[in-house]
């Protein structure tokens, strides 16, 4: 009972006691420490602590060394650590600082199971301060008499402590205040500096591990001064253009220091420095004056100093102050080039004569005028002229000759060297050779060979190509003795024209020129190509050259894509001087695709896309076609008309028969009484009624024949002459023994009209009347076989008897003599042509010479002769003969000559008094 | 002074004549402006006239050239420590008189003692070079001794003296440039008198 009692209070107090801190004056007593308390403990060396228990703790609570435990934060340090000393004091060692952490506590485990801490401390770790290194010092001068020392080291590493750091001086026989740095370990600013006594400067750095030195360095302040620049900077222009004197003040009084200075300058606008020798201000001054300067230049100028003898550093550059030189006379003529116009008269030159302004340097000044002397070199007498210009260029008429063109430009001090270009009338003399170019960077460098002779100058022109606009040029000089220049200003992409002239003393190089470009690129567009023609199997494609701003470069070639809608694509390469190419082996009938491609050495670019359709017949086979066809119907047409015209009898025949018009026959007007029965039975004798196998018949009527009257005659007997054909018809009834047509028969009676004089024969048609005047009609006649000469014989008795009034009787009672009168004439006779050729053809020329025949007293057109007219009616009637198609046996069955044939007929009877017609 | 100088006691010696030359030129510089500063500041008239500062050895001195070099150091030596104690004085009394309020006078003051306080340096080290000793700074002995209180004079006393004391103190810069200059030379016999021509 005691001994449970016992623990309960002996554990009570043990909780009492760690919790109170204060063991003196607080109710609870600390049952232990650790020694050392909150150290600060290098890094990476070892460490040693002790805990140490109260022995008032040892006896009441039962807690003893050997129950510590030692804490890292919540860590347990492994009891390896551990050491105990004693009853009362246990030790825990850590080898490296490094894996100490805080808090490190003292712990005790009560009755084997409870952890009661006793104490904790607090564990600092870090480095001891390296030495500083690489102190320096400067002086900065802060106003004339004020120089503040700043001094700067290398602190070292970091200390991960708080490490003090402080710059400490002395004299030898004073010390100064330390120099404590304010936020920064590296460097610190002593104020009042003092000069001329060497000065002892060290640093100090110190922290909870140690301290540390740097080496001291002894010097003067004042061989570490930086003093302000030079104030009050003025320039002021001297005697000479090319001097500025420059004065300015000092900061420090030669009492202290003596300087020496740097002066620089530059042209206002250039970035480039100049310098005056230092050893010409190395020197105290507090002027200078700067030599070698360009006339009327406006220069900057800027000045620093430091120590005479070189310690110390030099003061920052002044600021800067513009100064300008005075004027001078120009140190050059202008470069001058002349452009000729000859295009409006050829003798006449429009000079335009052309010069650069001087360049600043050149000029010294500002150019008042340019004094421009012309001299005809060809002429000796024409006088000099001469003209003032303000502007860079001057236009003069000149004619056509060598002229010497002086220009001269003058500022307000004087004038300039001449500048002189000779014009001469030709330039004959021999140009560069091997013109090239090459770019470089920003700038397009031209070279040349220079010719055989000796040049005293080049000109070089240049200009912008452009499609829209003429090229302007541009120009420079260079010297004779120079291949090659720098053109500045050439924009990429843009195409030049450069033309390299050389000048001579006495004349001028033709040109030679070159196209160049400073940077290409491909081409800005494509060239656009359409078809010119389209073919079966090729197509004729045409484009455009793209204009010069279009292309970029130099265009190395065209290449023509083309392909069809699902064919590959087929790629054409183009000479790039071409404006038309020609696809060939194209598939007839099909959709292409086709573009175009300009190439230049930097890239391509295509143009857009032109579709065409190849035709489906080839360049003439639509006429190779056609034609033929054509010619073959024509042909076919033609042997048609041909066939129709051969048979147009036949089929005259079958389509227009024959109808004859009784009204219109003569042979009405025959006499009812002709009894002919001789006549009758003769032709029944000659001809027997078989034979007759074509005879039209007409039946008059006796009444009818009275309606016709004279009057009425006469109007028919006009119209035979215009239609010999119907009166044919008409008189051709019965046909002939020739021809069975009535046409013939009308031929026959002509014919029987117009060979009453000769003993041709003539078969007339037999009429079957009916009756006339109250005659009584003959019922049946058969084909008569009377010739005309009976009827002329009977008309020749009434002409006799009726003198001039026979005619129209003859026409009354005979109407077929109504032509005789004509027959006489040309007219009748072709007309009767007309009639033959309705006839076979080759019965043509016997029909004629049958006429001519039966005209044998009348002069004929045709020109046949008398003599052979005979011949020529055998021949007619042979040749009928054989022309008759319709009846050939007839005449083959009475093959009778010529001189046969009266005796067969009834004229000649009737001329023996045999035939009495009425 | 030893016979035989070592080449590197001969360069250090003309170092520590160069450095005090001009350090004197530019004590006496900023003296003769803080001159200008002290009358403005205290409301002098700069022409008034100014009765011998009691210790400070004068400057002007008869048969200057006579002189020899130790014996220069040592009168150099005396004036400018005296000057030492009285500059301090002075800038204690402009502290005492104007506070902060004038910052700029009193670092003036400050800078122109440190320069006569290095001088002073300079001095002695050239004394040492002499081989000479160094005689102890009255000064310290006064303070080791208890020297009496200085006697308390008032505001336009003490601002006449001060005037006095820089005057003086221009006129001590002039000399002893000149009196570093005559021991700068290179002579054989560097205790004897320098020539006429050498004379201020």
């Amino acid at each position: 009972m005691f001994s449970r009692w016992n623990w309960v209070a002996c554990g009570f107090y043990l909780v009492l006691s760690i919790c109170s801190p204060d063991v003196s004056g607080g109710l609870v007593q600390s049952c232990g420490h650790i020694i050392p308390e909150s150290p600060v403990l290098a890094l990476g060396s070892n460490f040693t602590a002790l805990c140490i228990l109260n022995e008032s703790c040892l006896d009441f609570g039962n807690i003893y060394a050997s129950q510590i435990i030692w804490k890292i934060k919540n860590r347990l340090v492994p009891k390896e650590q551990y050491r105990e000393i004693n009853r009362t004091v246990s030790s825990v060692t850590f080898n490296d600082t490094s894996s100490l952490d805080t808090p490190l506590t003292c712990n005790i485990l009560a009755d084997g199971q409870i952890e009661q801490n006793i104490y904790g401390i607090t564990v600092t770790v870090g480095l001891a301060p390296e030495k500083p290194k690489n102190l320096s010092c400067i002086v900065h001068q802060q106003s004339r008499f004020t120089y503040a020392m700043t001094c700067t080291w290398n602190p070292g590493r970091h200390t991960f402590l708080d490490t003090q750091f402080r710059l400490r001086y002395r004299w030898p026989e004073q010390i100064f205040p330390d120099c404590i740095p304010k936020d920064v370990n590296n460097s610190c600013t002593i104020d009042d500096s003092q000069f001329f006594v060497n000065t002892e400067i060290w640093v100090e750095a110190t922290n909870a591990l140690g301290k540390a030195e740097s080496d001291p360095l002894v010097v003067d302040p004042i061989d570490i001064v930086k003093p302000l620049p030079p104030q009050n900077v003025s320039i002021t222009s001297a005697l000479l253009p090319t001097v500025l004197q420059l004065c300015w003040e000092n900061w420090i009084s030669d009492a202290v220091m003596t300087l020496k200075f740097n002066i620089r300058y530059r042209i206002v606008g250039d970035t480039n420095w100049m310098e005056v020798p230092p050893e010409d201000t190395a020197s105290p001054r507090t002027s200078f004056s700067i030599q070698g300067l360009r006339p009327y230049t406006e220069y900057v100028f800027s000045i620093r100093c430091m120590k005479e003898d070189g310690a110390g550093y030099w003061s920052d550059w002044s600021e800067e102050k513009t100064g300008i030189t005075t004027e001078d006379q120009p140190s050059k003529g202008p470069p001058i080039w002349r452009i000729i116009d000859t295009s409006q008269l050829p003798a006449c030159w429009t000079v335009h004569l052309i010069w650069k302004a001087l360049k600043p340097y050149e000029a010294n000044g500002v150019i008042l005028q340019y004094e421009l002397t012309v001299r005809d070199k060809s002429s000796l007498s024409s006088p000099v002229k001469k003209y003032n210009v303000t502007s860079t260029n001057h236009t003069l008429q000149l004619q056509e000759g060598t002229y010497e063109v002086t220009l001269i430009a003058r500022n307000s001090v004087g004038p300039s060297p001449p500048s002189v270009l000779l014009i001469p009338a030709s330039n004959s003399k021999a140009p560069v050779k091997n013109l090239r170019t090459l770019p470089k960077h920003d700038k397009l460098w031209v070279g040349w060979t220079a010719p055989n002779n000796y040049v005293l100058k080049y000109v070089i022109e240049w200009c912008l190509m452009s499609s829209s606009s003429d090229c302007i040029i541009e120009w420079q000089i260079a010297l004779g003795d120079v291949q090659g220049i720098d053109l500045k200003g050439i924009k990429p992409f843009k195409c030049y024209l450069i033309t390299v002239y050389p000048l001579y003393a006495d004349g001028q190089g033709s040109g030679q020129s070159v196209k160049a470009y400073l940077k290409q690129d491909r081409p800005s567009k494509g060239p656009t190509v359409q078809t010119k023609k389209v073919g079966k199997a090729e197509a004729v494609l045409t484009w455009n050259h793209l204009t010069v701003e279009e292309q970029n470069g130099f265009i190395r070639n065209y290449t023509i894509l083309y392909k069809t809608i699902d064919g590959n694509e087929t790629v054409v390469t183009v000479d790039p001087s071409k404006t038309e190419y020609t696809l060939s082996s194209l598939t007839s009938d099909t959709l292409y695709t086709v573009r175009m491609m300009a190439s230049t050495d930097n890239g391509s670019r295509t143009g857009p896309d032109f579709t065409f359709t190849t035709q489906k017949f080839g360049k003439g086979e639509i006429e190779a076609i056609v034609v033929p066809v054509c010619l073959a119907f024509l042909l076919i047409v033609l042997l048609g008309v041909l066939f129709c015209f051969n048979k147009r009898d036949l089929i005259k025949k079958h389509i227009w028969p024959i109808v004859p018009d009784p009204s219109k026959s003569n042979i009405a007007q025959w006499s009812p009484q002709v009894p002919a029965k001789h006549n009758i039975s003769s032709k029944e004798q000659m001809y027997p009624e078989g034979s007759f196998t074509d005879v039209s018949v007409v039946e008059i009527e006796a009444d009818d024949k009275k309606s016709f009257s004279e009057q009425d005659l006469k109007p028919f007997d006009l119209l035979k002459k215009e239609k010999s054909t119907s009166e044919g018809h008409s008189s051709g009834i019965g046909g002939s023994s020739c021809m069975s047509s009535p046409r013939q028969s009308v031929s026959d009676s002509d014919e029987g009209e117009t060979t009453q004089n000769t003993s041709s024969t003539v078969q007339y048609s037999t009429v079957v009347l009916n009756g006339y005047r109250d005659q009584t009609p003959v019922q049946v006649f058969s084909r008569s076989e009377s010739t005309q000469p009976l009827l002329d014989s009977e008309e020749r008795s009434e002409d006799h008897a009726g003198g001039v009034d026979s005619t129209p009787q003859r026409q009354q009672y005979f109407r077929q003599n109504g032509g005789q009168d004509e027959t006489n004439t040309d007219r009748p006779c072709f007309e009767r042509t007309k009639q033959i050729t309705h006839a076979n053809e080759g019965d043509l020329v016997g029909f004629v010479q049958l006429q001519i025949s039966g005209q044998s007293s009348q002069p004929l057109g045709l020109g046949m002769e008398k003599n052979t007219q005979e011949a020529a009616v055998s021949n007619v009637l042979q040749t009928c003969t054989e022309g008759q198609t319709v009846r050939p046996e007839t005449v083959e069955e009475n093959p009778l000559s010529v001189d046969e044939m009266p005796k067969s007929y009834l004229p000649q009877t009737v001329r023996q008094g045999g035939y009495m017609p009425q | 002074m030893a016979a035989a100088e070592s080449p590197s006691a001969a360069l250090r010696r003309r170092d520590l004549c160069s450095r005090g030359i001009r350090l004197a030129g530019k004590m006496r510089a900023d003296v003769v402006d803080l001159l200008d500063a002290y009358v403005e500041q205290q409301g002098l008239d700069a022409s008034v006239s100014v009765a011998a500062v009691e210790g400070v050895p004068l400057a002007a001195v008869e048969r200057w050239d006579e002189q020899t070099g130790t014996q220069r150091l040592l009168e150099n030596l005396a004036a400018y420590r005296a000057f030492r104690a009285l500059l301090a004085q002075m800038l204690e009394e402009q502290r005492e008189q104007l506070g902060e309020a004038d910052a700029g006078l009193g670092r003036a003051l400050a800078a122109v003692l440190l320069q006569v306080s290095a001088f002073a340096y300079h001095l002695e080290e050239l004394l040492r070079l002499e081989s000479r000793g160094i005689p102890g700074d009255e000064g310290d002995e006064e303070e080791e001794d208890g020297p009496p209180p200085p006697p308390r004079l008032s505001l336009f006393e003490q601002k006449l003296r001060g005037l006095g004391v820089l005057r003086e103190l221009a006129q001590w810069a002039v000399r002893s440039v000149r009196d570093l200059r005559q021991l700068a030379k290179p002579s054989p016999a560097t205790g004897t008198a320098p020539g006429l021509a050498e004379s201020p």
